[in-house]
């Protein structure tokens, strides 16, 4: 039952305007691992997470998450930290979280205040007064703050400082138990190398490695971040 | 699910259209309060000011309500804040119904604030008199009741607007399944679905004339010397099928929303 499909993308195929942006992406994971979505720019890493969480339509294939078709049902097992800032800014933050509390039976609203304090962020200040490295600091506290299946965070460390990033890897680490995942998206490979399973590495649209990250660095005799550096030098 | 939806639609409605009802409500009182003090000459420029604020207020109130409508769709469902909507466990359905259903509430307290506004400012027994009469001339030329002459022309008025905004609704949705030009596509299929929605209507009374004669006479003179029936069976007739309209409509959208969503 460990080894139950948690994520399987089969035969995916995304185009725009006849330009093909992902092309016959397979894989698929389980549960119990922190996953690297590894790639550069424009290499497909955030069309695929979208797709996964429905905000993009696939060409062709298929996206099942615990053998279920995207819906509903698999939006209440997926916790999705986008890489822009998606909140209602006109909210108060103790507003955003009464929203997920009402929206998600999963959303611990006292690891949410917890996970808030210790992040200096007020709770009753209005979205709009923060900066944008704030915002994004709200937006991974309420994604974190939801004991979901599968975690999503496409660039979660693109905005902010080197020591709010330890203590982000420290709460994806803390939050992280055996029946769940995680898919971090990010070009930080050094920041987040350390609590990584497994990897995945796209470039142009399609996957070119999936590999346990152990056994990559046994193989390579080197760092992730050195393998990702050789096998997508300019 | 429906109903959380809702919850935040009218909360975020609220916010932004509240100050107006509050000022047309603010400036209908301060007219009638000037209007009864004593006439001086600064008094009325006074009050000319205050009634002109008032009308203003109003015609913000409405058009307000349309262009917030289908902003909040827009930006909900197609903008940064999609990314949480299309995330959340809800149906396209619901999330449809909820803009749906908050754009009606909308209009209804909308057309409120302003009776209420017009009520407060102009009401006295003689402009009551003077209103109930002219209207009174009209429903006799037109052989109907008052009440029906006022209930039809407030639903009528009201379906025409609430299609309008849904046609502006079905033009978002189908302009963002376009990779480029969303915003033109959107005004441009809105305004396509607006034409092609009355001109259904006008074919649909012009065939229902064919086996009424009274109806049929609209088409055929220019003048309004018709048989008065015919502007009832037109109101009636013009109110179901604005309904059955806005319906398939809807259901449109929302079969159109279902086949899936492209977010930038």
């Amino acid at each position: 039952m460990n080894n139950m499909k948690l994520l399987e993308v089969k035969e995916l195929n995304k185009s725009f305007d006849n330009k093909e942006i992902l092309k016959d992406v397979n894989f698929s994971l389980t549960k119990g691992k922190i996953v690297g979505l590894l790639g550069k720019n424009g290499a497909g890493k955030t069309t695929l997470i979208k797709l996964i969480n429905d905000l993009l339509t696939p060409t062709s294939g298929e996206i099942l998450v615990k053998g279920k078709k995207i819906g509903v049902e698999t939006k209440k097992m997926i916790s999705y930290l986008p890489e822009r800032t998606y909140l209602n800014k006109q909210m108060k933050v103790s507003e955003v979280i009464e929203y997920f509390k009402d929206f998600y039976d999963d959303f611990d609203e006292k690891k949410a205040k917890k996970l808030l304090k210790d992040l200096d962020l007020d709770i009753n200040e209005h979205l709009s007064k923060m900066s944008k490295g704030m915002q994004e600091k709200v937006q991974l506290v309420l994604v974190m703050s939801r004991k979901a299946d599968l975690y999503i965070l496409d660039e979660p460390l693109g905005g902010v400082d080197p020591a709010t990033r330890d203590y982000i890897l420290d709460t994806i680490l803390s939050n992280f138990n055996e029946k769940a995942s995680v898919i971090i998206s990010t070009h930080l490979i050094s920041d987040i190398e350390r609590i990584l399973d497994e990897v995945i590495f796209i470039d142009k649209g399609e996957i070119i490695l999936q590999s346990d990250a152990d056994k990559l660095r046994n193989k390579e005799k080197s760092s992730i971040d050195e393998v990702f550096r050789r096998m997508f030098k300019c | 699910m429906l109903v959380k939806l809702l919850k935040y639609d009218l909360k975020y409605m609220i916010k932004n259209m509240g100050i107006f009802y509050i000022l047309s409500i603010f400036f209908a009182i301060t007219t009638r309060i000037l209007f009864n003090m004593d006439q001086s000459v600064m008094i009325k420029i006074l009050g000319q000011i205050s009634v002109g604020c008032m009308f203003s207020m109003i015609a913000s109130t409405l058009i307000n309500t349309m262009m917030r409508s289908w902003v909040r769709f827009r930006d909900s469902l197609y903008k940064d804040e999609a990314y949480l909507t299309h995330t959340l466990p809800v149906t396209k359905n619901d999330l449809y119904n909820s803009k749906f259903i908050q754009t009606l509430i909308f209009f209804i307290i909308g057309f409120i604030i302003i009776l209420v506004s017009l009520f407060i400012t102009y009401y006295s027994k003689e402009n009551w008199a003077a209103i109930t009469n002219y209207v009174r001339t009209i429903t006799i030329g037109l052989n109907m009741s008052t009440a029906f002459f006022v209930t039809m022309f407030f639903i009528v008025a009201f379906l025409e607007i609430f299609n309008a905004i849904q046609c502006g609704f079905f033009g978002i949705i189908l302009g963002h399944r376009r990779n480029n030009g969303k915003i033109a596509y959107s005004v441009l299929f809105g305004f396509i679905i607006y034409l092609v929605a009355q001109t259904i209507i006008l074919g649909l009374v012009f065939i229902y004339g064919l086996f009424d004669p009274s109806v049929m006479k609209l088409f055929e003179t220019a003048t309004v010397n018709v048989n008065v029936d015919a502007f009832k069976t037109l109101a009636i007739l013009s109110s179901v099928l604005y309904l059955v309209i806005i319906y398939l409509m809807s259901i449109l959208c929302k079969k159109t929303l279902n086949k899936g969503v492209n977010i930038e």
